[in-house]
């Protein structure tokens, strides 16, 4: 499969991808660029290379913004949500993908009505629910929420790549005596594996870097997520931005590490994936 | 958890049922038992709070204290007595056109020539996911600072020494302050929106191609069939499903965009790319008109549920989304 | 499973506030950023002083909306803080807070507090809210680029615009100004020109109700303002003024680029980065009272922001003990002194606040007379409604961009401030 693939005129291809690289790569690097800036710097030099070097600022922002003990709350509840967003998002898509049970469209249309409403609408209440069901500051209660509100796109994404997985293979399981349950995880899961994975990635990000209802259903600062650290550093009207971006890169550094260990990952499950079929 | 157990375990016990009994529990039972762990937790995080921003769109309600029932005076407000509303809608018609179109052509550019290579395949896959994975925050800063029309990226080229030799001949200053222009600032936005958007589209649509069989590319290749050829009689019709999927999600997002916009110009200059959901939050956060807010928000999600039943049409009529 | 990890987590906080039990907790959630970084060892002091309180202090960003979520879910912390007077009115007529009256008394706050300040903070005769942070609005300007080019410091609105003019003929923006990372800033020059151009007497009188917003002193207050934005003179122009943030407008004011700047006393804590060494460049600054028409220095005021007590509260002693250490002279004094905030309404004597920056105790000083003396124009984000607040900074722009008129803009305002007027939700007016 991959050897085929590099029969293709490569030049080309890498020309464009090439620009492409330029577009992503320019504004990260200003990003790295401020992050070790002053702030009075950045009001003049916005966007080159900076002309003193202030690493201090790493550790200054995480000291104030607090990172080891918000990178270990946010932790627990990417580790939550990607796993019950996974397993539990996982059972419906392959529900919906092969079992398809009478009322599944239902379920379909009801998931997709609900991603249509903003946050906005039901905040109060949700938060009066979370209130009388003791689940404010209560890393359980944002779990919560986090599943709800990415299930939709979970749940859909999950089902396209499982619906492109031949199904000669759950036959043949099925004729060995598995039931569903054994099917789902023995068969499916090893082999929609990277589909899983992108998945897990977008869900765990998107709680990462979530701040909004971080910022409503948790009062107390012991369990504060990353995203709250780099607010540590607005000031009333504006924001230090040095600072800022400094916890930016701190923020998205083990994001940019784990991307790259799962990397090997996704290689592994494509080629698995490529053999089997 | 405890439901999956024990449909687990029903299962063992299939030869005392009875034959309807067990097709009932095969075709339906066991199915939605798999559904519903997920569906409660939707329910309870957003559909029952929902119920009661329902009752909210129909009162006068400040998001504080007493609620009086006002019918529908919130919604006939909304079409006959706000024109800020029906510029947000047209403003928000326009980033639908913008999201559907741009993005989509960048991802599936960059998706199906990535697919092809294999040398550097790993580094570009990760170089075109990091503007995702950076907080939207500092992403629209950096922005604002490369169009910055005093020291961005444009007025930095105008003032070096090749740009002034090409002013002379006669072109404009680059340093064009587009997010402080009332004709270019919405788009501004969505470009920026953009660049942080289009490489997870890119990333879903190259796990998409990998599950297309080769052989079928093979079998166009018989046939005569150049790249482009190729791609759309292979590639786009395996990965439809994907696709079509992103495109309807992608529009439903469009009406509910916020973030970007509220950081980078909260509506503004004068209104000018003020969307529906920054103006509900200012109706609910600083004007305090809660109920009108939830009956401008409940309106916003019929505008997307629109777009779903397009989807729905198309589905009936046998696409697989 | 769920069941059982909710029982430990609601045992261990259980423990942990039986714990704390011979000193009441009083909770405080205030916002997340570097002025409040600096007042973390007053809270630590009261924690010390006090035997029968400890303050448990929450900084958290976005403080406002998540009070207030919490507050409307019957949640929140022990002392409520506000942006202002007419969000305590809205919590109060709901019922939210608790009323301070016996506090006041008890506590002497009237002794501390000038006498406009407490009145500021009253909801039908009774007082629920304490001011903090008394703000002004004044003219900072590049002084070593003033006297370089000659030119007089304006102290009338003539002035002003002539001075205007001759910057700009001389190719300097007359104002460093922009609104791209707060758009809200808008407000601070409609703020600015309503009162020096107007008068305060004639906004005292709208804001009772008695005349029309669409009275020709307004329409040529306004007018002004936008003469000035289209004469291009805010940073070089409006899609300019739009896109400029504030370290941009810092180090345009330092390095000479602009030479003025109307804004808020709050912008003493940073001024000085912008200038000399530091910000790579030789000059100074300095500030004067905004020029107004008559030529009278007026200060306009408003505040930072309000204390109050959560009604559910189970500490409302401890909270009440805390505000009036808060509130104290002494206390303000030092937040002054250490961390460049202007102090509340409070009488502080001159030698409390040895140590400052003179041009900084020069500012408290003249907004803390004026006050004093009843002599005080009126800031927006204080004395407006919240509806009436949002319109005045988000249509300005329609005007600016020549989508409405002068007229239309102070029709719109009159409208939608008669209603709010009609429906009671004016924040108190002390009485001139």
């Amino acid at each position: 499969m991959l050897k085929q693939r590099r029969e293709a005129p490569a030049i080309f291809n890498h020309i464009i991808l090439s620009l492409l690289v330029v577009f992503a790569l320019l504004p990260i690097m200003v990003l790295f660029f401020n992050s070790v800036k002053s702030n009075a710097e950045i009001g003049s030099n916005p966007l080159g290379p900076p002309r003193e070097l202030h690493f201090e600022n790493f550790k200054t922002a995480w000291e104030r913004g607090k990172f080891s003990r918000t990178m270990r709350n946010s932790v627990v509840l990417v580790i939550g949500t990607v796993t019950s967003v996974l397993v539990l998002g996982g059972l419906a898509a392959y529900s919906l993908a092969r079992l398809k049970p009478p009322g599944s469209d239902g379920f379909m249309l009801y998931m997709l009505v609900a991603a249509t409403i903003p946050l906005w609408l039901y905040l109060i209440p949700l938060f009066i629910l979370w209130r009388s069901l003791n689940l404010l500051n209560n890393p359980l209660g944002l779990i919560l929420i986090y599943t709800a509100t990415n299930s939709p796109l979970a749940i859909f994404l999950l089902r396209s790549f499982l619906i492109s997985i031949p199904r000669e293979l759950e036959d043949a399981a099925f004729m060995d005596g598995a039931n569903k349950l054994q099917t789902f995880f023995r068969i499916i899961l090893p082999l929609a594996w990277t589909g899983f994975l992108t998945v897990g990635l977008v869900v765990g990000l998107g709680v990462w870097s979530e701040f909004q209802i971080a910022l409503i259903f948790v009062q107390l600062p012991e369990f504060y997520p990353v995203t709250t650290s780099y607010f540590a550093f607005a000031s009333r009207f504006g924001r230090d931005w040095a600072l800022t971006s400094a916890a930016a890169v701190m923020m998205i550094a083990p994001v940019i590490i784990f991307f790259l260990a799962l990397q090997r990952r996704f290689v592994d499950g494509l080629t698995a994936g490529s053999v089997k079929s | 958890m405890a439901d999956m157990a024990s449909s687990a375990n029903l299962e063992g016990y299939q030869p005392y049922k009875k034959p309807v009994f067990r097709r009932l529990m095969q075709r339906t039972i066991i199915p939605w038992l798999f559904i519903l762990p997920i569906l409660a937790i939707h329910i309870l995080v957003v559909a029952i709070p929902s119920i009661s921003a329902l009752y909210y769109s129909m009162t006068d309600w400040k998001g504080i204290g007493e609620a009086n029932f006002v019918g529908l005076a919130n919604f006939k407000r909304l079409f006959t007595d706000d024109p800020v509303f029906l510029k947000a809608l047209k403003n928000n018609f326009i980033w639908l056109a913008f999201f559907l179109t741009i993005p989509f052509g960048l991802a599936l550019t960059a998706a199906s020539l990535l697919a092809q290579v294999k040398r550097g395949a790993m580094f570009y896959r990760l170089v075109f996911f990091l503007p995702y994975i950076m907080p939207s925050v500092v992403t629209a800063n950096i922005w604002q600072n490369l169009l910055s029309p005093r020291r961005g990226l444009g007025a930095q080229f105008t003032a070096s020494p090749v740009g002034e030799q090409l002013v002379k001949l006669g072109m404009p200053d680059l340093g064009i302050p587009f997010l402080g222009r009332t004709e270019t600032v919405l788009l501004s936005i969505a470009f920026i929106d953009n660049w942080h958007y289009w490489g997870f589209l890119t990333i879903l649509f190259l796990v998409a191609m990998q599950n297309v069989p080769l052989e079928l590319y093979d079998a166009a290749k018989i046939d005569g069939a150049n790249r482009w050829q190729q791609f759309l009689n292979v590639t786009l019709p395996g990965i439809r499903p994907t696709l079509l999927f992103m495109l309807m999600m992608t529009a439903i997002w469009s009406f509910l965009v916020f973030e970007y916009v509220w950081i980078l110009t909260q509506g503004g200059p004068a209104g000018a790319s003020e969307v529906l959901g920054t103006y509900v939050y200012k109706q609910a956060f600083q004007r305090f008109d809660t109920g009108y807010a939830a009956a401008m928000g409940l309106t916003m999600s019929s505008f997307a549920g629109l777009i779903i039943l397009i989807f729905i049409v198309l589905r009936k009529r046998g696409w697989d989304i | 499973m769920k069941k059982v990890c909710l029982v430990i987590l609601c045992l261990s906080f259980m423990f942990l506030s039986l714990s704390f039990a011979q000193r009441e907790s009083v909770s405080v959630w205030v916002d997340d950023n570097e002025e409040n970084q600096c007042i973390l060892p007053i809270y630590e002091k009261f924690n010390e002083l006090s035997e029968t309180a400890e303050v448990v202090l929450t900084l958290q960003a976005e403080s406002w909306d998540v009070t207030r979520t919490a507050l409307a879910g019957g949640a929140g912390p022990d002392v409520v803080q506000t942006p202002g007077p007419s969000f305590v009115y809205e919590l109060a007529q709901a019922g939210l807070l608790e009323p301070l009256g016996e506090y006041a008394t008890s506590l002497n706050w009237g002794d501390n507090f000038v006498d406009w300040a407490l009145s500021l903070g009253e909801v039908d005769g009774t007082l629920y809210s304490l001011p903090t942070e008394l703000e002004t609005i004044v003219l900072y300007y590049n002084k070593t680029l003033f006297e370089a080019n000659g030119w007089t410091v304006p102290t009338t609105m003539d002035e002003l615009m002539a001075v205007s003019e001759v910057i700009a003929a001389a190719g300097i923006n007359p104002y460093a100004h922009g609104n791209a990372e707060w758009r809200p800033a808008n407000e601070w020059f409609v703020s600015a020109f309503l009162n020096a151009v107007a008068g305060p007497e004639k906004v005292y009188e709208a804001l009772r109700g008695q005349i029309s917003w669409t009275d020709p002193a307004f329409v040529e207050a306004i007018s002004t303002l936008d003469t000035i934005q289209q004469n291009g003179w805010f940073s070089g122009g409006l899609d300019f003024y739009y896109t400029a943030t504030f370290p941009e407008i810092g180090a345009a004011l330092g390095n000479g680029e602009g030479a003025m700047n109307i804004e808020g006393s709050w912008r003493l804590s940073n001024i000085s980065d912008y200038f000399g060494s530091a910000a790579g460049n030789d000059n100074d600054w300095d500030w004067v009272a905004f020029p107004t028409k008559s030529g009278e220095e007026t200060y306009s005021i408003g505040i930072g922001s309000t204390f109050s007590i959560n009604a559910i509260s189970e500490s409302k002693d401890g909270a009440a003990e805390f505000l009036s250490f808060l509130f104290s002279p002494e206390t303000q004094a030092e937040l002054a002194v250490s961390c460049g905030r202007a102090p509340a309404p409070v009488r502080i004597s001159a030698d409390l606040l040895d140590g400052l920056d003179p041009r900084t105790a020069r500012l408290f000083e003249s907004i803390g007379k004026a006050s004093d003396a009843g002599n005080y124009g009126y800031l927006t984000w204080t004395f407006w409604p919240p509806k009436s607040d949002v319109y005045i900074y988000e249509a300005i722009e329609l005007v600016w961009d020549g989508q409405e008129t002068v007229d239309d803009y102070l029709m719109g305002l009159e409208t939608t401030f008669a209603e709010e007027l009609a429906a009671g939700d004016i924040p108190p007016i002390p009485n001139r």
